[in-house]
């Protein structure tokens, strides 16, 4: 453990969704040409990777499953200071739902020998934060969800994290490798250096890998998913009244009705 | 499904709707109820039994109520390596327990340790999850349609799991009804089974060091409530007063979250809590789609806004544009002189 931790950091590409708003009349998405960005918990991510190297040294290697443009992602975390990145890339894994995609990122995970894995709370896109979980599952190795901070003890070879039990926390001992899930706003990530943002975009090629290189071509995919999209429906708009008001007097007598 | 997924399984094998009964210290957490009188309904659909899975420490009373609330037989594990709640030996028993015992549908709450969990356990059982579900269903093969609110809850997609069992899908808190447990109990301890522990603590990845709970607030239950968003501007005074003179309680959007203005367990929306309220102020709230969707099954929603143009009066009974620095206090002040001439 003296050269530091292997620290890898999972990152997702997704639309980024923040304006989007709902039709009432028709119940349908009202929104722009979405762009794509890096998941925004992911930043959370990022920052609690770049933290620990801080504290314990070693290397941040940062990972994503993808089609090439996802690239952007890491060139989005190496100019946040990320050492490198991996960018998982094969029509194999086209139609992966969470178990696939978590096997994929724990095999990945243990070809670059991580320690510590970091991930987002969740995507904004699926919001399963199955994901997580999924890779410790698959590699047999501790989880720490819901984190909402990291206390390293190389000495002791173990990551303390205080997660967020919904009422309360918790601080557990995680032996390594350890996979995290960060809670989405946990810290405030730092910005891209601005030598590094010129690294990111010019010189940084990442790694790539196929299914194959990760000998898991027939295990991924589409056909390995266990939960199929069944059907799709748009939600029926809640019917209101939208009435305006231009008095509290006028409010207070509405609300009445129900008081 | 391919066989390289794994062994060859036949659907056929897989019977039974489990709940998970999640608990802490001995108490279960009410999602866990809420669960167990849907999978009333969906097991007696099927024509299949309701199994509830206990496991922590010193919980034999809790498998006894899952009786008294239904189930047709509880299995419980009962050991000190269970408690307080960690995902691998949690994780670790519920795979023994199903490869002997082949559930076809198993519950989860959406809690953090309900998700916490099924994302564990689906893993080495191969299952097919679905997260976060607010509507569940089965067809008439008996497959579970489990739905959920997508492109942030202007969709439902309705995801099944044609070739892979158990069918896991774990569920938000507040959206099904818990009911009451039946009267009578006395034979409710011959349907648990105790089942062996398959775990022992040296093989455990984890401890917990220290686990502090207690002292907040469940905003689930309330009949009023008062949301803040942006609008707020850091001050949430009038939210406060508002809600204490209606008796209700204040919530907040992801953003008024993040500002620090409200604490987490008061988040309303698509990664907060989901809601259902006679009455849902929403004041300083754009109306964003995640928002939303936590409060969209309130029974009349005000809404306080300084923009006209704001989303959130396209999903409101009643509106009223003003800063809401102004129009709860006046409110307010209203509320209590009425109450006052009551009194």
């Amino acid at each position: 453990m003296n050269d530091g931790w292997n620290i890898v950091v999972c990152v997702k590409q997704v639309p980024d969704a923040d304006d989007v708003t709902i039709d009432p009349d028709t119940g349908t998405l009202n929104r722009s040409d979405a762009p794509a960005v890096l998941n925004k918990p992911d930043h959370n991510a990022v920052e609690s990777a770049l933290a620990l190297r801080d504290a314990v040294g070693g290397t941040v290697t940062a990972i994503t499953m993808g089609p090439p443009p996802a690239s952007a992602v890491l060139q989005a975390a190496v100019a946040a200071g990320a050492d490198g990145g991996v960018l998982l890339t094969d029509r194999a894994f086209g139609g992966s739902d969470t178990w696939p995609t978590s096997l994929a990122l724990a095999r990945a995970a243990e070809e670059l020998d991580a320690d510590v894995v970091i991930c987002g709370e969740e995507s904004t896109d699926s919001s399963t934060g199955q994901v997580p979980p999924g890779i410790a599952a698959h590699n047999g190795w501790a989880q720490l969800t819901y984190t909402e901070s990291l206390d390293p003890r190389p000495d002791e070879g173990v990551l303390v994290g205080t997660r967020d039990v919904e009422g309360g926390y918790e601080r557990v001992a995680a032996a390594l490798p350890v996979v995290v899930a960060m809670v989405f706003g946990a810290n405030d990530p730092r910005p891209a250096g601005l030598h590094r943002k010129i690294f990111a975009e010019t010189e940084f090629e990442p790694v790539q890998w196929t299914a194959a290189d990760l000998d898991i071509e027939d295990r991924v995919g589409l056909a390995n998913s266990p939960t199929k999209v069944g059907g799709m429906d748009t939600a029926s708009p809640v019917e209101r009244e939208r009435t305006r008001v231009d008095s509290v007097e006028a409010l207070y007598d509405h609300l009445a009705e129900v008081l | 499904m391919s066989a390289a997924s794994g062994p060859e399984i036949d659907v056929a094998d897989y019977r039974d709707v489990w709940v998970f009964v999640e608990q802490h210290e001995g108490e279960a957490a009410p999602v866990s109820w809420e669960l167990l009188a849907k999978g009333r309904e969906l097991a007696d659909e099927t024509g299949e039994a309701l199994v509830a899975l206990v496991v922590g420490d010193g919980v034999a009373h809790l498998a006894e109520e899952a009786v008294a609330r239904g189930a047709d037989r509880a299995l419980l594990a009962d050991d000190p390596v269970f408690e307080p709640y960690r995902a691998d030996p949690y994780g670790e028993q519920f795979r023994a327990l199903v490869e002997a015992r082949k559930p076809s549908i198993v519950l989860i709450g959406g809690t953090h340790t309900g998700r916490d969990f099924a994302g564990r356990v689906a893993v080495p059982a191969h299952a097919g999850l679905t997260a976060d579900c607010t509507e569940l269903a089965v067809d008439e093969e008996g497959l579970l349609l489990a739905s959920r609110p997508t492109f942030g809850g202007s969709a439902m997609a309705t995801i099944k799991c044609p070739a892979h069992r158990p069918q896991m899908a774990t569920v938000r808190a507040g959206v099904f009804d818990a009911g009451e447990p039946a009267e009578a109990t006395e034979n409710a301890a011959d349907a648990v089974e105790s089942v062996d522990v398959v775990v022992a603590e040296e093989d455990t990845l984890s401890t917990v060091l220290e686990r502090v709970v207690g002292g907040v607030v469940d905003i689930t239950d309330a009949d009023v409530i008062v949301a803040g968003g942006a609008g707020c501007e850091g001050d949430v005074t009038p939210l406060v007063e508002l809600a204490e003179a209606l008796g209700g309680e204040v919530a907040a959007t992801r953003a008024a979250v993040e500002e620090g203005w409200v604490e987490p367990a008061r988040q309303v929306g698509q990664t907060g809590k989901t809601v259902r309220p006679h009455l849902y102020i929403a004041a300083g709230i754009s109306g964003a789609v995640q928002h939303l969707e936590g409060m969209n099954g309130s029974d009349m929603v005000v809404a306080v806004n300084t923009d006209p143009n704001a989303p959130i009066f396209e999903h409101a009974d009643y509106g009223i544009v003003g800063d809401l620095h102004e129009v709860l206090p006046a409110l307010t002040a209203m509320v209590r002189e009425k109450q006052e001439v009551a009194a």
